[in-house]
């Protein structure tokens, strides 16, 4: 396993998640071995690799996700502003509010548009009419949907087409002013305009939010994100700055990986 | 950095009320699942009670597992449940016997037989039967089943006691049990893998040979759940048959036309006291059902398992 | 294919439907009975009397004789008085007793103004005279003895002619009438069925979706959570009656905390409710396997807890499978008699409480029809409303889980 030392951020103030050799099990199978890597704030990071190489595992470790799957076991830490989420004391449900998950097929509750972006704010306790409309309307600005939803905000979600939805679950996270956002393939199930629409608000996202994004393109990896890592068979072969990892690749891995040979 | 008016107070008391909740859910869960052995514990625990000593009018109870007369009247009184044991295993097995041929096929043709345009129709007629209540099948049987059979029985030069009699028990569990058996034929029979029907066709059977030889040995599981649930149907009918067994004070009843008694109508018969042995005994013979019932499943299953067949999981 | 072959399909073919076609018959058998004796009895009085008949005194405000003509549409065996403006009619009961009924009331008799003359707090009070009801008496002055005379068959058997024709020629004005309102009726069951249904539901629902809630959402999925849902499912294989048993020791202690000494409707309630408890959780447990993983994960990321979780996605998304769950226990409940025999009793109870005992539509049938003579006229009446609520709810049972599977095929 190479040292992935020589990779971290220039500036460590600048992270926001800071993972030190990080183990994870689901039962007997290990899926990810351990992995160190630091998460620059208010980047884009992409996480890409085959299938079953552990990208999507370690993206559910940053908002405790694994937790709902049994027999997931942590070994290692992940540190977010220092602090280490999978303390004992950790509130999950806050670690949650302040770290928001798109998932790959769009997943909007059968309600209407406004209660599903005002679901998040809801379960926090707020229920001033004034507020939730405020958030809702800047969430939706800010995933690019007011347009289209402001004039049927009390429709149900489910009528919206795909990329409206995913869109919609967007700014759903975006409601809660999360730090970080986590995409686990977000377009894969979108078709290729609805696709650069979200490619196009992630870089308008990145300036307000950190992110990190799972995905199997690589060509989507290359476009939008500002850091790659690439994950092998539950290791971190390379991490960084994604320009350097598409064209100078270090490891061979890495290399064939990008030029097809697999994957 | 976050603008939002999240109160602390707010998110302590939902963490209590989630803490709680989940408490209050798994406590319902425990509830529903205790119930069975509770059940058991105090049925089983008033109804042995009648046995020990230190009773009141403690029982034998040897004489009770094997004595063939139920006599209230007399004093002391006399409970014994052998005879009544076999009366309820005739019944429910003739009941069976009459119902399952009838059941299977019905199912057959509901699924296989029937033109689509009628199948709608056939399924609502088993699910209305299956929807009656007991007590109106006993107020059907009291009065149409009871004249059937004191027809028959003058017909073959037998009385009857006013038509109530074992033939009329059987005869009524038999329509009762019907549609549990065919729903589950029904159901079993649908998911019958397509490939094994048309794997015998295309080896030149015809369609009716093919539901009778293939169709029916890979439902017979689901068609045997069937008859489980029918025959234990069988041995739990209280109301109903109590309205036309005619509670022979001893047996056991081998003659079609004469009364009988089963193990669920003595249960109900004079019921006057909530206490003392006659109550209590009730009790007793609710464990042979119990008992009866567990044995007959234990022993289909047995059955089933050395008949072998296709299976379907 | 030979013809031997043929012939044998044939064969089966034919028994296919001879099968089917005894199972229609019977349906057809079933209701034609039940139709055929029921239907004349069943009017809107048995539904909305009561069973016990109450006897009455009734003492007329003004019982002047006056003018009557005899109606036309009268049935031919009623006799008519013409200065009171009433008719009696000879019945015989189904119990072969013979009865004078009070079949007809002129609008401006003097019967349409009476007074309860039974001693009482009532005493006094405005009563009507309904017709239909069976008259033990009738007082009224004579004019031969100058006092107030009886009529009618209490004490003197008259028939229905003799006490007219004894009220026209001696009587120089009413007094009073002594009467037995008709009995027969099922509105005490009818009302203890729904009190019933209502306090079954308001313990089994909670209690049922809350069980399987938990199994689903929240259990770990190891073998002591299989172990639960096997113990659960054994319930459907006990016979009903023997969970009157249970009620009767168990639950029994349970009602007596809240001091009743007696069987119930409360203890015919919580009876119910474990029977229910294997339907409940069932259909609660597909209801909740139809809402898709992507709704808890989206729920849970975005901060809920779980309990917010089930609250405010999960379950609203499963009501049409508790409502299904909730039409088929009324349905069992409606239909359930040995159970409640055990736990509710077997007395027709005209004004039903929760903490007394009472009969629900299927038991009072068993009643009438366990008594001295089987009453096949009202048990059958009584049947026609089960059956008819009973198919009722059948149907919305499979329009709602028709609409249960639309919902998330879009």
């Amino acid at each position: 396993m190479q040292d992935t030392t020589a990779f971290l951020a220039a500036d460590p103030a600048g992270n926001i998640f800071e993972v030190a050799d990080l183990d994870v099990y689901y039962d007997k199978f290990q899926a990810l071995k351990k992995v160190t890597i630091d998460i620059p704030a208010n980047e884009v990071t992409a996480f890409i690799g085959p299938s079953g190489c552990g990208k999507s595992t370690l993206l559910r470790c940053f908002n405790r996700m694994n937790d709902l799957i049994e027999g997931c076991r942590i070994d290692g830490t992940i540190r977010m502003e220092g602090t280490d989420i999978y303390d004992r004391q950790t509130d999950v449900v806050k670690l949650r509010t302040e770290v928001g998950m798109v998932f790959q097929a769009p997943n909007p509750f059968p309600m209407s548009i406004f209660d599903n972006v005002a679901y998040g704010l809801r379960c926090q306790g707020i229920r001033d009419m004034k507020i939730l409309r405020r958030v809702v309307e800047e969430s939706l600005k800010k995933a690019a949907l007011w347009e289209e939803a402001k004039d049927h905000l009390h429709r149900n979600a489910l009528k919206l087409s795909g990329g409206q939805q995913q869109r919609l679950c967007i700014a759903r996270a975006i409601a809660l002013e999360p730090k970080v956002i986590l995409m686990d393939e977000p377009t894969s199930a979108l078709d290729p305009i609805a696709t650069a629409h979200i490619e196009d608000l992630i870089e308008d996202l990145k300036k307000q939010y950190t992110i990190i994004i799972v995905t199997h393109s690589m060509s989507q990896a290359a476009r939008i994100s500002d850091k790659t890592a690439f994950f092998l068979l539950g290791d971190l072969v390379e991490v960084g700055e994604t320009s350097e990892v598409f064209h100078v690749p270090r490891d061979t891995r890495t290399e064939d990986y990008i030029s097809g040979k697999f994957g | 950095m976050k603008t939002l008016p999240i109160r602390t107070s707010y998110l302590r008391r939902k963490k209590i009320i989630d803490l709680a909740a989940r408490a209050i859910f798994l406590l319902a869960g425990l509830i529903a699942a205790a119930m069975i052995v509770l059940i058991f514990v105090f049925v089983a625990g008033r109804g042995i009670q009648v046995f020990l000593p230190g009773y009141a009018n403690a029982q034998n109870l040897g004489e009770f597992l094997t004595g063939m007369r139920w006599r209230p009247d007399l004093s002391p009184p006399v409970y014994s449940v052998l005879f009544i044991v076999i009366n309820t295993v005739i019944t429910a097995f003739g009941a069976a016997v009459l119902a399952f041929p009838v059941s299977v096929m019905t199912a057959l043709f509901i699924v296989k037989v029937a033109p689509k345009s009628l199948r709608l129709f056939f399924t609502t007629v088993v699910e209305i039967l299956a929807a009656i209540p007991s007590v109106v099948y006993g107020v059907f049987a009291a009065g149409s089943i009871t004249r059937l059979v004191s027809g028959l029985a003058a017909a073959f030069g037998y009385t009857t006691y006013g038509g109530s009699s074992m033939l009329a028990v059987i005869l009524l569990l038999a329509i009762m049990i019907f549609p549990t058996i065919t729903s589950l034929a029904i159901v079993s029979i649908a998911s019958v893998d397509r490939n094994l029907e048309l794997g015998s066709l295309a080896l030149g059977a015809s369609q009716m040979e093919t539901n009778f030889k293939v169709v029916l040995s890979a439902a017979k599981s689901g068609i045997f759940a069937g008859l489980i649930l029918g025959l234990g149907r069988a041995f739990g009918e209280a109301t109903a048959v109590s309205m036309v067994a005619g509670n022979k004070m001893f047996g056991p009843t081998f003659n079609l036309f004469d009364t009988t008694r089963t193990l669920t109508t003595t249960m109900l018969s004079g019921l006057s006291e909530t206490a003392g042995v006659d109550y209590d005994i009730r009790f007793s013979i609710g464990v042979v059902l119990m008992i009866v019932i567990l044995i007959t499943n234990l022993l289909i299953r047995y059955v089933k398992k050395h008949i072998g067949g296709v299976t379907n999981e | 294919m030979s013809s031997r072959r043929k012939f044998a399909d044939a064969v089966r073919t034919a028994v296919t439907w001879l099968s089917t076609s005894i199972s229609v018959f019977v349906l057809a058998a079933i209701f034609v009975f039940v139709f055929s004796r029921g239907w004349k009895t069943l009017n809107w009085e048995i539904l909305t009397s009561d069973y016990h008949p109450k006897n009455i005194m009734a003492n007329v405000v003004d019982g002047e004789p006056g003018q009557f003509a005899r109606p036309d549409d009268l049935p031919a065996d009623a006799v008519f008085s013409e200065r009171y403006g009433f008719a009696l009619t000879d019945a015989v009961d189904h119990q072969k007793e013979k009865q004078m009924v009070l079949t007809y009331i002129a609008d401006d008799s003097p019967l349409t103004a009476a007074v309860n003359a039974a001693s009482g707090p009532t005493r006094g009070d405005p009563i009507t005279i309904t017709e239909d009801v069976q008259i033990q008496r009738i007082d009224y002055m004579s004019i031969e003895r100058g006092r107030k005379s009886p009529a009618g068959f209490m004490g003197s058997q008259q028939t229905a002619a003799e006490t007219i024709e004894r009220l026209e020629a001696d009587g120089e004005s009413l007094i009073g009438f002594y009467y037995q309102s008709a009995g027969g009726g099922m509105m005490g069951s009818l009302l203890a069925t729904l009190m019933l249904i209502g306090l079954t539901l308001a313990i089994a629902l909670p209690l049922g979706v809350s069980a399987a809630v938990y199994l689903h959402e929240l259990a770990p999925k190891n073998r002591v959570t299989a172990i639960l849902r096997s113990l659960i499912e054994m319930l459907s294989g006990v016979p009903s009656i023997v969970f009157g048993l249970m009620g009767m020791t168990l639950l029994f202690s349970v009602t007596a905390l809240f001091g009743i000494t007696t069987q119930s409707i409360l203890l015919g309630a919580m009876t119910l409710a474990v029977i229910l408890f294997p339907v409940i959780i069932r259909q609660t447990e597909e209801a909740l396997l139809v809402v898709p993983d992507g709704l808890r994960m989206a729920s849970l990321s975005l901060g809920s807890s779980r309990t917010q979780m089930i609250f405010r996605v999960i379950l609203p998304n499963a009501v049409p499978g508790i409502l299904t769950a909730t039409l088929l226990s009324i349905s069992r409940v409606i239909g359930e008699s040995a159970a409640l025999i055990y736990t509710m009793g077997v007395a027709i109870n005209d004004k039903p409480e929760i903490g007394r005992g009472g009969t629900t539509l299927a038991v009072q049938i068993w009643t009438v029809m366990t008594g001295e003579q089987p009453n096949f006229e009202l048990a059958t009446a009584i049947s026609i409303v089960i059956l008819i609520i009973v198919l009722i709810l059948n149907v919305s049972v499979k329009l709602v889980s028709a609409r249960l599977n639309r919902k998330w095929r879009t």
